[in-house]
């Protein structure tokens, strides 16, 4: 009892922080979503009118667009794609003959200027590659791909694929380089036991390397959906939300609601629904998919 | 008694010194400006100078974030003593308690020529009757066009319809497969399409938002004004003689389309003077000893409409300010005939008395013909729907329209039903 005592009160400083720290924007956020807070009333504050703006929210006749971006653009598209690569990236890395070459350390080199190039910077320089003089459209009409330059971030079927690139430049060398150091921890011995039973490479990836890798793609896989999710730096940036709404998303929706039309309940509300769809999101991922994953690698 | 008459004296000296101290001391007031430092650095060294008590600090913050981040830290009683707004936040920011009323200073020491000197002063006045606002400087867009580029499509006038505009852009287009007008089309919420929109109705005789006699506020077009509109823009996209690429470009000083115009790639632009100005500057830097190939005009208009905004900026206080004197002062003074002459170049002043001194030259001879056809925007600041969602509402539509992403009959639906939503 007294153990139990003890631990308590030594637990007791980091819990009230954390709910501090944690809750308390969460509930302030959930406050303010029930009401008509504006940014031009702050002084005052909002009025109380519950559940209006989670109903307008979900009556939309456009939210249904929104979800699908943040859901199949901004955040499966992305992350499939970013673990895809990022795992070729690593196996290529990998490979003795690159080592042989001695080119491992100049191609790790190289994967973390994009890594280390702030989102920012990274939509800016692509900006300029993908514009009407850009180097990517002067590159494709030099080589009779192209006739007229492509307007990669204003086209309708040019500017998800353009969003989700400049994405992956970014962001794929995380996965790229943490995948990596999980591969080099693979022993030697069991690609040697692979060899000797006659396996090939890809039985040897699919049997022996892949199972190693699990565990960090399943974390990688999950942290990933969480930064796209919520990501609002690349959408904003680049296209701005358009041409038209076409881009939008639901992070910068809540930028627009609450900085455009002021209207900061209502964008607390988009806020509230983002969280709880990455909350559900989480809880489904651990249950489901990750413990189990984990229970059989261990 | 002794001991207490020596210890009031030196509680007395202490006070006074204190006092003395605190008069001697130099203020210090936070100048938020959303331009280039090098704009007014010369006119804050100068206040100084003059001033020797009252230090200005000069914080820089990007036009997007400037009305947001001012909102907020007035919310909570911080922020910047003078800041520089957009003639048309000022109600909203007066109505929001942001701002400091500026009547008593105005009234005890005002700035020369009197404040009926000054332009958009309907701008300026909160929903209260109070000023919130010095206007500043004033930015009325007009039309610029490559002279070179008209001549080589066999264009000699420059065009004084809407529909000559569409003609000769095609035409410079089909003749030397240069940009015709090249317009930045994109959807942020930003003043692109919003300005030409709305400078297309104005000078149609309509306007979106307009003020009934009773006092109330309803908008002034039908949706067929906004589909003819739409469709008119709609067709320089279509025709290619405003590259497709303009789809994200959302403003008039953005990079693609001054070096279009630069570079001659381009033959027709829309802005404001300073962006003009700098193109005219690159332009001879890259070319020096050519004579320039530009020449401004206004925006088609009939005799008696308007095609153009009184636009601009404003000075305003922070409700919050410790000084407001020294904040009156420093806000005086960057609107004296001094700044402008010898400092602040790249803008035009608010004043009337002052405008009528500037010698426009031939490159700019367009901008001051398009004064007599410029307004401010009224009804648009004065009634109920932020300018903000009116600026987003109005460039999503139009660059869903323009994109092809819903049809313009579709998007001029929308447009209405978002803004009829902000109507009481």
């Amino acid at each position: 009892m007294r153990d139990r005592l003890f631990i308590t009160t030594m637990l007791l400083p980091a819990v009230v922080l954390l709910v501090l720290f944690y809750g308390y924007p969460i509930f302030d956020n959930l406050r303010i979503s029930f009401t008509d807070l504006s940014l031009l009333g702050m002084k005052k504050g909002g009025n109380w009118v519950g559940l209006a703006n989670y109903r307008e929210l979900l009556h939309r006749g456009d939210f249904s667009h929104i979800l699908f971006n943040t859901l199949i653009w901004l955040t499966a598209t992305s992350v499939l794609l970013r673990l895809l690569i990022g795992l070729g990236i690593a196996v290529l890395l990998n490979t003795r003959a690159l080592k042989t070459l001695r080119l491992a350390s100049v191609a790790r080199f190289a994967l973390l200027v994009p890594w280390a190039t702030p989102p920012i910077v990274a939509v800016v320089i692509w900006r300029f590659l993908l514009e009407r003089n850009g180097f990517v459209n002067d590159a494709l009409m030099g080589l009779n791909i192209i006739s007229q330059p492509i307007a990669f971030l204003a086209d309708m079927r040019t500017v998800w694929p353009s969003i989700v690139t400049i994405m992956l430049w970014n962001t794929v060398p995380l996965i790229a380089l943490s995948l990596l150091s999980n591969l080099q921890t693979v022993p030697e011995e069991y690609y040697e036991a692979a060899e000797l039973d006659g396996a090939t490479n890809w039985q040897m990836f699919r049997f022996v390397t892949l199972p190693f890798l699990m565990p960090a793609i399943l974390v990688l896989g999950l942290m990933s959906v969480f930064w796209s999710f919520n990501n609002f730096v690349y959408v904003w940036l680049a296209t701005g939300a358009g041409p038209g709404t076409f881009t939008n998303v639901l992070a910068t929706e809540v930028y627009l609601k609450a900085f455009v039309d002021f209207r900061l309940g209502y964008s607390s509300a988009i806020g509230m629904v983002m969280a709880v769809v990455m909350g559900a999101f989480g809880i489904l991922y651990l249950r489901l998919v990750a413990h189990r994953q984990l229970e059989e690698t261990l | 008694m002794l001991k207490l008459l020596a210890a009031g004296l030196v509680a007395s000296v202490a006070v006074i010194g204190t006092v003395h101290l605190a008069s001697a001391d130099p203020v210090t007031i936070t100048f938020r400006f959303n331009d280039t430092e090098q704009e007014v650095r010369g006119a804050i060294d100068a206040f100084q100078r003059d001033n020797p008590n009252i230090k200005v600090d000069l914080q820089r913050i990007g036009w997007k974030d400037a009305r947001n981040q001012f909102l907020r830290e007035a919310a909570v009683g911080e922020g910047p003593d003078v800041a520089h707004v957009a003639q048309v936040w000022v109600i909203e920011m007066g109505a929001a308690g942001a701002t400091l009323a500026l009547d008593d200073f105005i009234r005890k020491d005002p700035p020369p020529n009197g404040f009926a000197d000054f332009a958009a002063q309907d701008l300026a006045k909160g929903r209260d009757g109070h000023f919130y606002g010095l206007p500043w400087t004033t930015d009325t867009w007009a039309m610029v066009y490559r002279t070179d580029l008209l001549k080589d499509a066999g264009i000699t006038d420059l065009p004084h319809t809407w529909e000559d505009l569409r003609k000769n852009s095609e035409a410079v287009y089909k003749k030397t497969g240069k940009a015709g007008f090249g317009f930045p089309a994109g959807s942020s919420a930003s003043g692109a399409m919003w300005f030409l929109a709305n400078f297309y109705w104005w000078s149609h005789g309509k306007e979106l938002i307009v003020q009934k006699p009773d006092g109330s506020y309803a908008i002034g077009l039908m949706p067929k004004d906004v589909v003819e509109c739409m469709n008119y823009f709609k067709q320089f996209m279509d025709g290619g003689d405003n590259p497709k690429t303009n789809l994200a470009a959302s403003d008039a000083h953005d990079p693609a389309i001054i070096q279009a115009l630069v570079t001659g790639k381009q033959a027709m632009g829309a802005m404001p003077p300073n962006t003009y100005k700098e193109i005219l500057k690159a332009y001879e830097e890259a070319n020096p000893g050519k004579s320039i190939p530009f020449a401004s005009a206004p925006f088609p208009h009939q005799d008696d409409t308007k095609s153009s905004m009184i636009g601009g900026r404003m000075l305003v206080i922070n409700a919050n300010s410790k000084h407001p004197n020294a904040a009156w002062k420093f806000t005086k003074f960057m609107a004296s005939q001094a700044v402008f002459a010898q400092y602040y170049r790249t803008q035009f002043p608010a004043q009337t008395s002052l405008l009528k001194q500037i010698d426009f030259g031939a490159p700019l001879k367009g901008f001051a013909e398009q004064f007599p056809h410029a307004r401010t925007w009224g009804a648009y600041a004065s009634g109920p729907a932020p300018i903000g969602t009116l600026w987003n509402v109005t460039t999503r539509t139009f660059g869903k329209a323009l994109s092809g992403q819903v049809s313009t009959e579709d998007a001029a639906k929308e447009l209405f039903a978002e803004i009829g939503k902000q109507m009481p």
